[in-house]
């Protein structure tokens, strides 16, 4: 399955800025949380076995994985509804199954399955332009794994399905004018979501956006304090383990969702800019992997993963800097999280190996 | 559609998504360089407000000696739990929380912390004073847990005043800065200072520096580590001239008789205050701390009044002890000498009017001598006639007696000494001569303190010089003891000889002859002395006051010096409704026992139980003044002054 000639197309660069960023999120982590704790030890678990799991992407033809994309999606499927129903509950949400050694979170994985299915579905399409069925069919694959995680709820995680749907499309071919009806429907439907749809709670973090100084002690404080974070950090940081905002815990889940606060604290602008060369770097490496991809089915797989994964990462860095509502998203490949990591690296192993397969037929 | 076509099309949508990544992440640079380069000073100062603390740390007050260097006032470590808002997410949980941890009253802590609502958050708003270990305990647990991160325990130094009260309304008490104090500029908000006696008087000394201590805390407001510590400064050491045993001596001597009342007895010789005695009293200890509600509505609505210190604050008629003042004038003035006689036959006509002698049958013929050791009121009317009120207020004043004493203790009241003067200006009336009469033993408008009476005693004792008793003997600051020069003598006049030696034997004859301050004789000691009854209320008020459950007995004095030669000890016993001048000069027995056994190294004398008073005359009962006298007929000093 595994050709020795293929070994010299994986994409090294890619690789080792993946690893950077991976190794920059760990120091990260060590830093935020004290020293070599568990919550360390757990997340060099996680990115060792996320590398397990890139190579195992990464040796299976994307065709063949693509060919039981169906499978695959209905398994996963499956496993959202399993977890609604007797998966682990934390912080008022049911998003895990309790492995015993760690928790698995199904929902990270249902990117990368909605990525593969809707590929297949373009990537196969020979009818020419997308059609209107197309997009329905797609709209509806996506939408089934959307609702069952943000019944969890997980909305930050439902979210970053719809980005992997809107860039298929949108390179598939999809006519212009669709998109213009989607952004109509949105804001029309945006006010029936406020009423209807969203929690008190959702409902708050938005409002609280607007104007964080109106609650300063409650949904505005992780807000204000975010910017605290990064403002003070200024041009060459506080220096490693020396962040005040990190190390006291004015900033929550430092290690979580507020990574990349640390990371400016600590390290200031230098070390921002460093790492958003890094994920830009793979960002664009990514999408030249689509461009050279053999087929429009490589393509789509990439961008498909690519889409979550750009969405989350320019999301979390500017809630990180407080210029955007706190929503419960992670930094892929440098916050803390073992489902992420493995499901985030097993997505790269898809994009490494359209590139790597771009000359095998 | 040509595989071309759809080739370059994807190719241009993956060119836009490459682009709009590239704007994306150039916007995100651009944040942060505002956020960390434009914004940095102004997010760095508030990450530092965000970790760091100031608190302070409070100065120990000075410490009070004695005269001989013994401890009298010192500071003990004390908890108090406050709650400091700025880290405070829901108040009402907090006050809730803490309330129930701490078994308070939920109500009550609000209203604390609503009284400093408008105080910087970052000021700790104590909510318990000199907590108890169970309540330092409950809240220390809670805290670890992050359930009160808001709520801190801190140490502070506290006042420690020595047990059963003792001279209390010398040391006075402390508490919270005043609106009014602060506003002066005298304390910080929140800061401890003196209210009352020597610690207001002397708050500035005795208050110190406090101290700050910056720390690092955490988001739960947990201290992590100390930056800076600025050291609070101890106030200064003061010794007082008071001495501890002869304190407690005369204290005992009240609590022995059963009277409340006042004392002061002091060095005639400086003014240095050896003992200041108001009873009932209170204890300053409740104060150190924050007194709660009910001891303080308890305090005020007393109606014996402990807060007030008799000694300088309560007024009352002199009665007997007032011929003294009249003596000496009489004297001084060149009017009589001390062979002048007046014969005593039970009464004598003024004005018109019979004024009575206490003794039915009279005294007979006698001298200033004996008039004085037998309290021979016709004699002392004779005077008084003789001076008019004007002499005898100018002498008053002379001794000391009238106006204020400058004691070095707050809120003195004057004694009053009237003239005529002082009745045109007070009522728009001129002076009755008649009135004189009353005045000249010590009845109608005159109304003194016991300070005032001890600063008269003084000056007959030392021969004239005025001397102004104060309670402060030396300070310390900071580089040893530095003794405080006394305050200015008010006034030197020198006695002519005979004056003194006729006002020495006759005080000297009241305890060692046949007068009435018996009860006071110490073998070797001569002490000599005068007593006085004070009316608390006429005859005929007295009967309309029947059944009103007011204590309507009157008030005794004795004033006293030892030895008559060379007086070293000198004073005023008030015995507050102890009916009898004479019943108060046991307290001065043992207080001029205590002194001199002190002196001489002997052991100090123990009290005995006093065996109920036998019944005896008192010649210093005043004497029934007839009702058909208009403005005399003026009723002895109010008890507790105006």
């Amino acid at each position: 399955m595994f050709e020795r000639r293929l070994y010299h197309h994986i994409d090294w660069a890619m690789m080792a800025a993946l690893l950077a960023l991976c190794g920059i999120g760990l120091v990260q982590i060590y830093s935020a949380t004290g020293g070599a704790t568990r919550v360390y030890f757990t997340q060099i678990y996680g990115i060792l076995i996320g590398l397990v799991a890139l190579l195992a992407t990464l040796s299976i033809d994307y065709r063949t994985l693509a060919d039981k994309s169906h499978v695959i999606y209905i398994g996963v499927v499956a496993l959202l509804v399993y977890v609604l129903f007797f998966g682990a509950v934390r912080g008022g949400s049911r998003r895990w199954i309790d492995l015993g050694v760690f928790n698995l979170q199904p929902s990270e994985f249902a990117k990368m399955a909605v990525a593969l299915v809707l590929a297949k579905l373009f990537g196969e399409s020979r009818r020419g332009p997308v059609t209107r069925a197309d997009v329905l069919i797609a709209g509806a694959l996506t939408a089934v794994p959307l609702l069952i995680v943000a019944r969890q709820p997980d909305l930050g995680t439902a979210v970053t399905m719809l980005p992997v749907l809107l860039v298929i499309a949108f390179v598939a071919g999809m006519p212009m004018r669709v998109f213009g009806i989607l952004a109509l429907a949105a804001v029309l439907v945006a006010p029936v979501a406020w009423k209807f749809a969203l929690k008190d709670y959702q409902k708050e973090r938005i409002s609280t956006f607007m104007d964080p100084e109106q609650d300063a002690r409650g949904a505005g404080y992780q807000q204000i304090q975010a910017r605290i974070t990064v403002g003070s950090g200024g041009l060459w940081g506080k220096g490693f383990t020396k962040g005040t905002q990190g190390q006291l815990r004015f900033l929550p889940v430092a290690h979580n969702d507020f990574i990349f606060s640390v990371l400016a604290e600590e390290q200031g602008l230098v070390g921002v800019l460093v790492a958003l060369g890094l994920y830009l770097f793979v960002i664009l490496r990514a999408i030249e992997a689509a461009r050279l991809a053999k087929d429009r089915l490589g393509a789509y797989l990439v961008l498909g993963v690519l889409a979550s994964f750009t969405f989350q990462v320019v999301y979390n860095i500017t809630m990180s800097a407080g210029l955007a509502p706190v929503k419960g998203l992670t930094l892929p490949l440098m916050s803390y999280g073992g489902s992420s990591m493995i499901a985030t690296l097993a997505g790269f192993g898809l994009i490494l190996n359209v590139r790597m397969r771009r000359f095998t037929n | 559609m040509a595989e071309g076509e759809d080739r370059r099309q994807v190719t241009v949508r993956l060119v836009a998504l490459q682009a709009t990544t590239v704007v994306l992440f150039t916007a995100l640079a651009i944040g942060f360089w505002y956020l960390q380069i434009v914004q940095h000073a102004r997010f760095e100062e508030m990450a530092e407000n965000n970790h760091q603390r100031a608190l302070a740390l409070r100065a120990p007050r000075g410490v009070l000696f004695d005269r001989n260097s013994k401890v009298l006032v010192e500071n003990r470590h004390s908890f108090t739990i406050s709650i400091v808002r700025e880290h405070t997410k829901d108040l009402d949980r907090t006050v809730q929380l803490l309330a129930a941890v701490a078994s308070l009253d939920p109500r009550q802590v609000k209203q604390i912390v609503d009284q400093h609502r408008g105080e910087p958050a970052y000021r700790p708003i104590v909510v318990v004073e000199d907590a108890s270990l169970a309540q330092v305990a409950a809240i220390t647990a809670r805290r670890l847990d992050y359930e009160l991160p808001d709520v801190v325990v801190e140490e502070v130094p506290t006042r420690r005043y020595p047990t059963d009260a003792l001279a209390a309304h010398l040391f006075g008490y402390v508490g919270e800065a005043s609106d009014a104090q602060v506003g002066q500029g005298l304390a910080s908000s929140g800061s401890i200072v003196g209210q009352s006696g020597v610690e207001r008087v002397y708050n500035k000394l005795l208050m110190g520096e406090d101290g700050a201590r910056r720390v690092v805390v955490n988001s739960v407001g947990r201290e992590i580590r100390t930056l800076e510590e600025v050291a609070p400064k101890e106030g200064r050491r003061v010794q007082l001239t008071i001495d501890y045993d002869l304190q407690k001596a005369a204290e005992d001597g009240f609590r022995n008789a059963g009277f409340n009342g006042a004392a002061l007895i002091m060095d005639p010789n400086n003014g240095e205050v050896l003992s200041l005695v108001s009873l009932p009293s209170y204890d300053p200890n409740d104060f150190a701390a924050g007194i709660d509600r009910a001891t303080w509505a308890a305090l005020n609505t007393d109606k014996l009044r402990p807060l007030q210190n008799r000694v300088i604050q309560g007024r009352y008629s002199p009665g007997s002890t007032f011929k003294i003042v009249v003596a000496t004038a009489a004297l001084e003035e060149g009017l009589v000498t001390p062979d002048f006689k007046v014969n005593c036959s039970g009464g004598a006509n003024f004005f018109g009017r019979y004024f009575k002698c206490h003794l039915k049958g009279g005294h007979g013929v006698m001298d200033m001598r004996h008039a004085i050791e037998k309290s021979c009121n016709v004699y002392f009317y004779t005077l008084g006639n003789m001076l008019g009120v004007d002499k005898i207020h100018k002498w008053a004043e002379n001794l000391g007696l009238a106006g204020k004493t400058g004691i070095d203790l707050p809120n003195e009241q004057e004694s009053i000494v009237p003239s005529t003067e002082w009745k045109r200006q007070r009522t728009g009336e001129k002076w009755y001569a008649g009135e004189t009469i009353s005045v000249s033993i010590g009845q109608g408008q005159v109304s003194v303190t016991p300070a005032g009476m001890a600063a008269m005693i003084s000056t007959v004792a030392n021969g004239g010089t005025r001397i102004t008793p104060h309670v402060v003997k030396a300070i310390d600051d900071g580089t040893g003891w530095k003794d405080v020069p006394p305050p200015a003598v008010a006034s030197r006049i020198a006695f002519r000889p005979d004056t003194l030696s006729a006002l020495h034997d006759g005080l000297w004859m009241v305890v060692n002859a046949a007068g009435t301050g018996a009860r006071g004789r110490l073998a070797g000691r001569d002490v000599s002395g005068k007593t006085g009854t004070a009316q608390v209320i006429s005859l005929q008020g007295r009967e309309r006051a029947r059944g009103s459950g007011q204590d309507l007995r009157d008030h005794g004095w004795f004033v006293f010096f030892a030895p008559k030669d060379n007086p070293q000890i000198a004073g005023v016993i008030f015995a507050e409704h102890g009916e009898h001048g004479y019943l108060g000069a046991p307290i001065a027995k043992h207080v001029i026992e205590t002194y001199f056994a002190k002196k001489e190294g002997k052991p100090l004398p123990m009290l005995q139980p006093t065996v109920p008073a036998r019944p005896e005359a008192d010649p210093d009962s005043p004497p029934a003044i007839p009702p058909s006298a208009p403005p005399v007929a003026r009723v002895g000093g109010t008890p507790n002054g105006v």
